[in-house]
């Protein structure tokens, strides 16, 4: 693509927001018949209308770019959250917590992105964000090892990267 | 032969993700204030639903069902943080103050 103008970039998200909708319920029902997938279309088509009537298909809440990288993203999320995982298991069998408030800065752009990393903090066991700033999260820890992790800010780089 | 390597590895899984569903049980009930047990209920949600769906979609083989329970974890990324985040978020607006680093 050399430089995509806005209309066709939007028309290409619509036609992946069908797909994932169609492959979903596919997945759910699994039926091949004709009749059956027609129906099948006339619901998705009538989630993809609900959908648009509540704003949902805004620019920055159906990011094209993201879903490539989007799998990649998982498997190093799922990496991190079982480093902490263990982490925190060990610190609820041996009793050594020490919890503590931190705040942390988010460098990414968009709405989607700020989310993104709110989740993913969250996501993480031993790290939880209490508060969304503009800019900043209130975060609670629940050891010190755990928050220097964060603070190390590698999460906020990937998540920010995510977006390029 | 095959076979019963298949339920060697399902029944390690579910044990590991049996682990860290005691383990986060275990925390709830021992860690000392809203936000360190909201932790322990994270722990549940990812890494032991994690697993034992993982240990599911190893038994069940590759079909139309593992891609069925493949979508269990990817709502659960969505709605989880959801969660734990809208109970953080209201027993800080609340005036709960997390205990500091007095704890052993």
């Amino acid at each position: 693509m050399a430089k995509p103008n806005k209309d066709s970039l939007k028309t290409l998200s619509f036609i992946t927001y069908f797909i994932i909708l169609f492959v979903f319920w596919f997945i759910l029902s699994g039926y091949l018949k004709t009749l059956l997938l027609f129906f099948g279309v006339i619901s998705v088509l009538f989630v993809f209308w609900m959908s648009y009537r509540a704003k949902a298909l805004e620019e920055d809440s159906l990011p094209l770019k993201i879903i490539l990288r989007l799998p990649f993203y998982w498997i190093w999320l799922f990496k991190e959250i079982f480093k902490s995982g263990i982490t925190t298991t060990a610190l609820i069998w041996n009793g050594k917590y020490s919890p503590q408030l931190i705040t942390v800065k988010a460098s990414q752009k968009n709405r989607t992105g700020i989310a993104n990393y709110a989740n993913a903090i969250t996501l993480t066991p031993g790290t939880v964000t209490i508060e969304v700033d503009k800019k900043t999260f209130l975060v609670h820890a629940l050891s010190k090892k755990l928050s220097d992790d964060l603070q190390t800010d590698d999460m906020n780089k990937v998540i920010t990267d995510l977006d390029k | 032969m095959s076979y019963n390597y298949i339920e060697l590895i399902t029944l390690i899984l579910l044990a590991i993700g049996c682990f860290f569903i005691l383990s986060g049980s275990l925390g709830l009930i021992k860690l000392p204030d809203v936000f360190s047990r909201i932790h322990a209920a994270g722990l549940i949600d990812t890494l032991g639903s994690g697993f034992i769906v993982l240990a599911l979609i190893i038994y069940s083989g590759f079909g139309l069902l593992s891609l069925k329970l493949l979508l269990i974890p990817i709502f659960l990324i969505f709605t989880s943080p959801v969660t734990s985040h809208a109970i953080a978020l209201f027993a800080h607006e609340s005036g709960h103050k997390p205990k500091g680093k007095n704890k052993k």
